[in-house]
C-alpha cells in the first residue's frame, strides 16, 4: 500500500542520474543514459494504456512523433521550443481521443487495429505534407541555452530526461493510488462487474490514453531537441512503435517499474545487436526482438517485474503488493 | 461515366483481392477469438514460397495447392507450439504474442532474403481484357475469381462439414462445445491451419501481379484487419462484403483525393463503423 | 407507499429467443421483494435489463419516478441501483479490500475516504478479517458476500440480489438471512431472486412470480404458493414450504 519504497528507489535513480550528468564526461555513456531514460518514459507511456488499461497499442510512435514534430515546427518558425510541450501534448491527446473514442468502450481488438491504422495514416500524412517536411523531415537550427532548449554538452539533456522520467514515475505512483488506477484495474479484471459499480469504461480509458499520449509527446520534444534532426522513420515509423511495445512487454505490463526494466534490457540488447550485426541490424534485430516478445507472451505474460511481484505475493500468501501486478495466468 | 465504371470495376476487383487475404483471418478469429497480427507475414511467407516454386519452374497457379498445403502444416505447427500457450494466458497475450510473431517473421525474411522487391519471372496472364470501355488486367481478374471460389468453398466447409460444424459450435459457445465433447485443441489447430492455407492460396495468386519483399504482407494484413472488423469479426460473408467496400473506398479515394491518401477513407470508414455499429456490417450480437 | 422501482411490459429478445415477454413488477421503497420463477423464466435477464447490463427490447423501467430503460450500465449504478451476479463476477486479482474500495470510489473521490468506507462495509458484512485475501482465493460463500459488499459500497438505494444463497450450507444461509435483515435496516431496498421459498417467506413482504418471461403473479408469498397459475408454472408440483424449483445450473 505504501508508496515509500518506490519513492526511495526513484530518489536513488535521480541521484545516480545527476551524478552521471555532472560527473561523467564520456559522451557515449551520457548518450546511453539519455536514451535509457527516454525509452523508460516511452515504455511507461505505453504501459498506461496497454498495461494498466489493458488495451494494446501498436502505434505509439505517433504520439512521440507529435512532440518531435511540434518541437521542429516551433523552432523552425522562430518560436520557443518550450511551446512544443503543450502543443505536442494537445496534438497527441487529440489523436488519442480520435483513435480511442470509437474503440475504447468495446470488447475485442478494435482498439489495437485502430492504433495500427491511425499510425499508418499519420505517417503517410507526414510523408506527403509539405509543411511537415515530407519525407525529408526537419533539421533544427543550432542554438544554445535553456530558452532554446539546446545545449552543447549532453549533461543538461540527461538532467531534462531525468526530470521527465521522475515526473512520469511519480504520476504512475499517483495513478496506482487513485480512483482512475483502481478503476482501470477493475476494468481489466472484469469489465461487467466494473460497470456494475458505476465505472465508465470509455471515459476511464480515454483519460488514461490521453495522459499516455501526453507523456510520449513530451519525450518526443526532448528527442527532437537532442538529435536536432527528425524525419518519419526516426519518429513515426512502425519500427519505433515496435520498440516501445517491446519495452513495455519485456518489463512487465501494468507494473510501476516494468518499463524502466524493459528499457534497460532494450538498450543493452540494441547495443549488442548493433555491435554484432552493424548499425542497421539487417533484420536480425527484429528476429531477436520478435523472439523475445513471443517468448514472454507464451511463457511469462507479465514480464520481468510481473514475475518478481508474483513471487513476492506467493511468499506473503496472496497479499497484494501493489496494483496492476496481476501475475497468475488463469488456467 | 467511363471513368466511373472503370473505377467501380477496379474497386470491386481490388476488394476481391482483399477478401482473399481476409477470409483466413476471420475464420481464425471466429473460432478462437484471436486476431492473428502476424497474418500479413503468413501472406509474405506464402508469396516467397510461390516465388521459390516459380524459380524452379512451377508457376503460381500450378504451385497454389502446394503452397496452401505447406501453409496449412505451418499453421498447425504455429498453433501447437505457440498460439495454444497464448490462449492459456491473459487476453493481452494473444495480442502482443502474435505481434511478436509478426516482428520475428519480418526480421527473418529481411535477414535471409534481403529487402529487395522480387517478382515471378515471366508471369502468366499479363494481358488486358477489354469489356467495352473497361480495361481489366487478366491477372487481377483471375485473383478476383480465385477470391470468390475461396470464399465460397470456405463458407461451404464451415456450413456443411462435420469439422465446420464443430468450428461453429466453438465460435458460438466454447463451454457448451467442450461439454458436447468437441476437442477444442484439435478444432482450433485445424482452424488455424485452414486459415493459413487460405493465406497460402492468396499469396500464390497475389504473385501474379505483386512483387514480394519482407514487409509485403503488412499493407494487405492491415486492410484485412479493417475488412474483418467492418464485416463483423468471424463472419465469412461479412469479410467478403467488407472487402468489396474497402476496395471501392480505396480505389475511389485514390482517384478523387490523391494516391497517397487512398487509405484515408478506408480508416475513416473503419472508425465510423466501429463507432456506430461495433458488431460490424454483417456481424451478430 | 410509493414504488421505488416500476417495471412495465419489459421485453428482451436474444435473436429468436424471447427471454422476457412482458414483465411487470413494483418494488416499494424500504421493502424486500422476492422475484421467483422456474429455471430459465427470465429472472436474471430481468435483473440485467433493470440494471442496464442489457438493453431491453421494449417496456419501461422507472426508478424513483424516472425512466431508465436503455440507460448505460454504469450510469444506472450511479443513479443508485447495485447488483450481484448469479455467477459471481469477482475482480480476481484484487484483494477483498481493494474490490470493495473500488465500489466505494463511486461516491468518494479520495482514496483514503473510500478505503475507510470499504473497511466499514467489510466489518458490516463480516469479511473484515479476510480483507487482504485475493478475490479468487475465497470460498463461494465469501465470494457472494464480497459481491454484496462491493455493491453496498456504492451506497445503492435499490439492491438487486441474484440467488445469493444458492450453493450455501444451511448455516451460511442463516448468516446470509441475518445479513439481509441488517441491510434492510440500513434503509436499502432489496429485490432478490431466490429459489427456496422457506428463505423468502419470512422476510419478503411481497413476491413477484415470472414464468416464460411473463409476470404471472404478484402478491404475498403465502398467496403465491396457493395460486393456481403459479402452481401450474411449476409443473403442478405441490408447493408447501419446501423448495419450489430445482437449483439453477
Ligand atoms: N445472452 C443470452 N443469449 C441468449 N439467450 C439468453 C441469454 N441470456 C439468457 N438467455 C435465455 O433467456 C432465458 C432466460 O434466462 P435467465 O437466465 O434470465 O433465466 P433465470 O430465470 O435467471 O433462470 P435460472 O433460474 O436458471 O437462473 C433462458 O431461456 C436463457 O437461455
Ligand atoms: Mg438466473
Amino acid at each position: 500500500m505504501t508508496a515509500r519504497p518506490h519513492l526511495y528507489a526513484l530518489g536513488a535513480i535521480v541521484v545516480l542520474g545527476l551524478l552521471a550528468a555532472f560527473g561523467v564526461r564520456d559522451a557515449v555513456v551520457l548518450d546511453l543514459v539519455f536514451t535509457l531514460l527516454l525509452y523508460a518514459v516511452l515504455g511507461q507511456s505505453w504501459n498506461w494504456i496497454s498495461g494498466y488499461a489493458g488495451n494494446i497499442s501498436f502505434g505509439h510512435a505517433i504520439f512521440f512523433g507529435c512532440g518531435a514534430y511540434a518541437s521542429a515546427l516551433c523552432v523552425t518558425h522562430g518560436l520557443t521550443p518550450w511551446l512544443a510541450i503543450p502543443a505536442g501534448a494537445l496534438a497527441a491527446a487529440a489523436l488519442a481521443l480520435v483513435t480511442g473514442f470509437p474503440t475504447l468502450g468495446l470488447r475485442g481488438h478494435y482498439f489495437s487495429i485502430a492504433t495500427i491504422a491511425v499510425a499508418a495514416l499519420v505517417e503517410t500524412f507526414a510523408r506527403t505534407t509539405p509543411w511537415l517536411g515530407k519525407a525529408n523531415g526537419f533539421e533544427l537550427p543550432i542554438a544554445s541555452g535553456w530558452a532554446a532548449l539546446q545545449f552543447p554538452q549532453k549533461g543538461p539533456y540527461v538532467v531534462l530526461a531525468l526530470a521527465l522520467f521522475a515526473a512520469v514515475q511519480l504520476a504512475t505512483i499517483a495513478l496506482e493510488r487513485s480512483r482512475l488506477g483502481y478503476y482501470l484495474r477493475a476494468l481489466r479484471a472484469n469489465h461487467a462487474a466494473a460497470a456494475s459499480v458505476g465505472i465508465d469504461e470509455r471515459r476511464c480509458k480515454l483519460i488514461a490514453f490521453a495522459w499516455s499520449a501526453t507523456m510520449a509527446s513530451a519525450a518526443g520534444v526532448l528527442y527532437a531537441q537532442y538529435t536536432l534532426f527528425i524525419d518519419p522513420p526516426s519518429t513515426l515509423a512502425l519500427a519505433i512503435s515496435i520498440d516501445i511495445a517491446l519495452i513495455g512487454v519485456v518489463g512487465g505490463i501494468g507494473t510501476l517499474w516494468g518499463p524502466a526494466a524493459g528499457a534497460l534490457v532494450y538498450v543493452v540488447l540494441a547495443k549488442a545487436v548493433a555491435l554484432r550485426f552493424g548499425g542497421a541490424g539487417k533484420g536480425y534485430d527484429l528476429v531477436i526482438y520478435g523472439a523475445i516478445i513471443c517468448l514472454i507472451a507464451a511463457l511469462r505474460p507479465y514480464g520481468i517485474v510481473g514475475t518478481i511481484v508474483d513471487a513476492i505475493r506467493r511468499r506473503r500468501g496472496s497479499i497484494a503488493v501493489g496494483p496492476g501486478a496481476a501475475a497468475e495466468t488463469p488456467a | 461515366m467511363d471513368t466511373f465504371a472503370q473505377l467501380l470495376v477496379g474497386g470491386l476487383l481490388t476488394g476481391l483481392v482483399f477478401a482473399l487475404v481476409a477470409v483466413g483471418l476471420t475464420l481464425v478469429y471466429g473460432v478462437m477469438d484471436v486476431v492473428n497480427f502476424a497474418h500479413g507475414e503468413f501472406l509474405m511467407l506464402s508469396m516467397y514460397a510461390a516465388l521459390g516454386l516459380a524459380l524452379i519452374g512451377i508457376g503460381p497457379l500450378l504451385g497454389l495447392p502446394l503452397v496452401a498445403i505447406a501453409l496449412f502444416l505451418f499453421g498447425i505447427v504455429v498453433y501447437r507450439v505457440f498460439i495454444r500457450r497464448l490462449l492459456a494466458g491473459p487476453s493481452e497475450a494473444t495480442v502482443f504474442g502474435t505481434f511478436g510473431l509478426l516482428v520475428l517473421l519480418q526480421g527473418a525474411a529481411q535477414a535471409t532474403l534481403t529487402s529487395d522487391f522480387q517478382s515471378v519471372p515471366n508471369p502468366p496472364l499479363q494481358g488486358t481484357i477489354h469489356l467495352g470501355p473497361i480495361a481489366l488486367s487478366q491477372a487481377t481478374l483471375v485473383e478476383g475469381i480465385g477470391a470468390l471460389v475461396l470464399t465460397a468453398s470456405l463458407f461451404a466447409f464451415v456450413e456443411y462439414t462435420e469439422t465446420g460444424r464443430a468450428m461453429r459450435a466453438l465460435a458460438e459457445d466454447r463451454v457448451a462445445a467442450t461439454l458436447m465433447g468437441i476437442d477444442v485443441q484439435r478444432v482450433n489447430g485445424l482452424a488455424f491451419g485452414i486459415g493459413a492455407a487460405c493465406v497460402g492460396a492468396a499469396g500464390s495468386l497475389l504473385m501474379l501481379s505483386y512483387p514480394v519483399y519482407p514487409t509485403a504482407g503488412a499493407p494487405f494484413a492491415l486492410t484485412a484487419f479493417v475488412v474483418v472488423a467492418l464485416g463483423g469479426f468471424g463472419s465469412i460473408q461479412g469479410a467478403l462484403v467488407g472487402a468489396l467496400l474497402v476496395g471501392l473506398l480505396e480505389v475511389f479515394g485514390g482517384f478523387y483525393l490523391a494516391p497517397e491518401l487512398k487509405m484515408v477513407p478506408v480508416y475513416v470508414a473503419y472508425l465510423a463503423v466501429v463507432l456506430l455499429r461495433p458488431q460490424g456490417l454483417l456481424g451478430r450480437r | 407507499m410509493s414504488s421505488l422501482l416500476e417495471v412495465r411490459g419489459l421485453a428482451k429478445r436474444f435473436g429468436s429467443v424471447r427471454a422476457l415477454d412482458g414483465v411487470d413488477l413494483d418494488v416499494a421503497e424500504g421493502s424486500l421483494t422476492g422475484l421467483i420463477g422456474p429455471n430459465g423464466a427470465g429472472k436474471s435477464t430481468a435483473f440485467a435489463c433493470i440494471a442496464g447490463a442489457e438493453k431491453p427490447s421494449a417496456g419501461s423501467v422507472r426508478f424513483r419516478g424516472r425512466e431508465i430503460a436503455g440507460t448505460a450500465y454504469h450510469r444506472v449504478a450511479a443513479l443508485g441501483i447495485g447488483r450481484t451476479y448469479q455467477l459471481v463476477q469477482t475482480f480476481a486479482d484484487m484483494t477483498v479490500l481493494e474490490a470493495v474500495t473500488t465500489g466505494a470510489l463511486l461516491r468518494r473521490a479520495r482514496l483514503r475516504d473510500a478505503i475507510a468506507h470499504a473497511q466499514e462495509i467489510l466489518a458490516f458484512v463480516g469479511l473484515a478479517e479476510k480483507r487482504y485475501r485475493l478475490g479468487r482465493a475465497l470460498t463461494v460463500a465469501d465470494k457472494k458476500r464480497l459481491e454484496v459488499a462491493r455493491a453496498l459500497a456504492t451506497e445503492p438505494t435499490l439492491l438487486l440480489l441474484d440467488e445469493v444463497m444458492a450453493g450455501l450450507t444451511p448455516a451460511e444461509c442463516g448468516a446470509a438471512v441475518e445479513l439481509l435483515r441488517r441491510i434492510l435496516a440500513r434503509g436499502v431496498t432489496v429485490l432478490m431472486v431466490e429459489h427456496v421459498m422457506e428463505v423468502l417467506m419470512p422476510i419478503a413482504e411481497h413476491v413477484v412470480v415470472i414464468a416464460a418471461g411473463k409476470t404471472i403473479f404478484s402478491g404475498t408469498a403465502a398467496g403465491a404458493v396457493r395460486d393456481a397459475g403459479v402452481i401450474e408454472a411449476y409443473l403442478g408440483s405441490p408447493l408447501e414450504h419446501g423448495e419450489i424449483a430445482g437449483h439453477a445450473p
